[in-house]
């Protein structure tokens, strides 16, 4: 067939144009009806701007009608970002980050006589080491008479949770899950507390919003004129509002678990020096998943093997560390996600499609899980056979790292709960993964009792 | 709570922008005559409109 295409299930609110994927390439076609305000954008030189200032993912231009749609106009061919990820799977610095993004942007748009006509958080990917934005038809000419047109999804998608966040003190990413299109103003204005009021900014841009908008609107309030100087004084309110949110929490239960693993004898170097022994002869391996990344010591290590490496955690204190981290060190390679493996993500949104599940996103060569099988045998009673069957999903091989029932570790886990753990042996685990991969070598990490684990998925 | 859904929920958001754009002229008014003053004063290498707070 040769104009068969997949239209992309997340790509249908807007009728300036769609994602599609033809022949595994993901297109972008710009439809008809938003011919005028793109062919603006790309001749004014604002679309090169953009992409030399590695704020917009650059795009190929093709002359070729994939789709054979009427409404056709152009093709593009944007560059391929490696691992989608969603909001509720940033840490506050992220969403921060990508919220001030979105501001820069709409100020930059204005300077040029454009516009962003939407503001949501799925519009910014990660993508060689920082946050960028991919929604190339997004600007549209600038009409100086009206106000912005995306301010409520701003204040929903953006303003909701971090400010949620940064008056509760809580990691509330997951709040992204329950409202895809962004925490409603009077949800967030109930759960804020009242001191929040007395901020001028919140005040304005979340209780003053909640309650206006709640009003049906009049033909008067159609008609009320705004200007440019408005506009401009409303995204400097909107700055100086995110700039001054704090993170919530620096320090988490796992912040030292380096330092004080470090201290076990020559625990860290054998398991450093082993890793990196199959790292040398695994040429093959180009992406890579560090599962339980903590502060991203292993995932640094991926990095320096030029292996492009999500490290997730379940701990969003530990990945906003890393974050921070990654952005001030430039680290290319290292993409930081919020990942619970005992829940990964799931597909939300339209026909529950909109979003992807975790597990059928990532695809990568290499999994590493390095000191994690405990907690999640032990610590939320998860067999192995269930550990092995996440994996394997996404990645073809394993480095993985079994913890002895006699280890430390797992003896505190015990202090407090029933040891009903007679399955977990070393033989049961090796059994259960070996129905899913061939073990190929395996190590005793130094003294520790520990032992490494390098499996290739079978077939 | 009052979820009103048969109003576009973009259209209130007109109006509060109007509003709230109204206010920060006047907060932003003052602001801008307190860094001024502060300038005229502390002979501060900052600009008057200067908010980089970072």
């Amino acid at each position: 067939m040769p104009n068969s295409f997949t239209p992309h299930p997340s790509s249908f609110r807007d009728p300036s144009g769609f994602i599609f994927e033809k022949d595994g390439v993901l297109y972008r076609q710009v439809n008809e009806i938003f011919k005028e305000d793109f062919d603006f954008f790309v001749s004014s030189g604002y679309y090169a701007k953009l992409v030399k200032q590695g704020l917009l993912i650059p795009h190929e231009t093709i002359q070729e009608n994939l789709t054979s749609s009427s409404d056709y106009y152009l093709t593009l061919k944007p560059e391929t970002i490696s691992l989608i990820s969603y909001p509720f799977e940033w840490s506050f610095d992220m969403l921060r980050d990508a919220a001030l993004l979105t501001l820069q942007l709409l100020k930059e748009s204005i300077a040029h006589g454009m516009v962003l006509k939407d503001a949501t958080p799925y519009n910014i990917q990660w993508h060689n080491g920082k946050l960028i934005f991919i929604d190339s038809l997004s600007f549209e000419k600038y009409d100086e008479e009206k106000p912005w047109i995306a301010y409520r999804q701003f204040c929903e998608n953006f303003l909701s949770p971090l400010l949620l966040m940064h008056y509760s003190k809580l990691p509330l990413q997951q709040l992204h899950l329950a409202y895809l299109e962004g925490i409603p103003l009077a949800i967030t204005k109930s759960l804020l507390p009242w001191r929040s009021k007395f901020s001028l900014h919140t005040y304005l841009h979340i209780h003053l919003h909640a309650k206006v908008s709640g009003k049906e609107s009049t033909a008067n309030n159609r008609t009320a004129k705004f200007s440019k100087q408005k506009l401009v004084n409303l995204i400097s309110s909107l700055e100086t509002l995110v700039t001054k949110l704090k993170t919530p929490g620096q320090q988490t239960a796992w912040s030292a678990y380096y330092n004080e693993a470090a201290q076990r004898d020559d625990y860290l170097d054998r398991k450093t020096e082993i890793i990196q022994g199959w790292l040398t002869k695994l040429t093959e391996v180009k992406t890579a998943i560090d599962f339980g990344a903590n502060d991203g010591m292993f995932s640094k290590l991926l990095a320096s093997n030029n292996i492009k490496t999500i490290a997730t955690d379940f701990d969003p204190i530990c990945i906003n560390n890393l974050y921070k981290d990654i952005k001030s060190k430039k680290e290319e390679k290292i993409q930081p996600i919020i990942l619970d493996i005992s829940n990964p993500s799931p597909s939300i949104g339209v026909n529950n499609t909109e979003r992807i599940a975790f597990l059928k996103r990532a695809k990568v060569d290499l999994a590493i899980a390095l000191a994690v099988i405990h907690h999640l045998a032990i610590g939320k009673n998860i067999s192995f056979e269930q550990v092995a069957d996440s994996f394997q999903q996404v990645c073809n091989c394993l480095i993985i790292e079994f913890v002895p029932k006699t280890d430390g570790k797992i003896q505190l886990m015990l202090n407090n709960k029933k040891d009903i753990y007679n399955n977990y042996t070393e033989e049961n685990f090796t059994q259960a993964f070996s129905h899913y991969f061939k073990i190929e070598e395996k190590f005793p990490v130094g003294s520790s009792g520990r032992v490494l684990y390098l499996m290739k998925k079978h077939g | 709570m009052i979820f009103l859904l048969y109003i576009d929920p973009g259209s209130g958001s007109y109006l509060v922008q109007v509003i709230v754009a109204a206010v920060l002229g006047i907060a932003f008014f003052f602001r801008n005559i307190k860094n001024y003053i502060k300038a005229f004063f502390y002979r501060s290498p900052k600009k008057p409109d200067d908010k980089s707070e970072a």
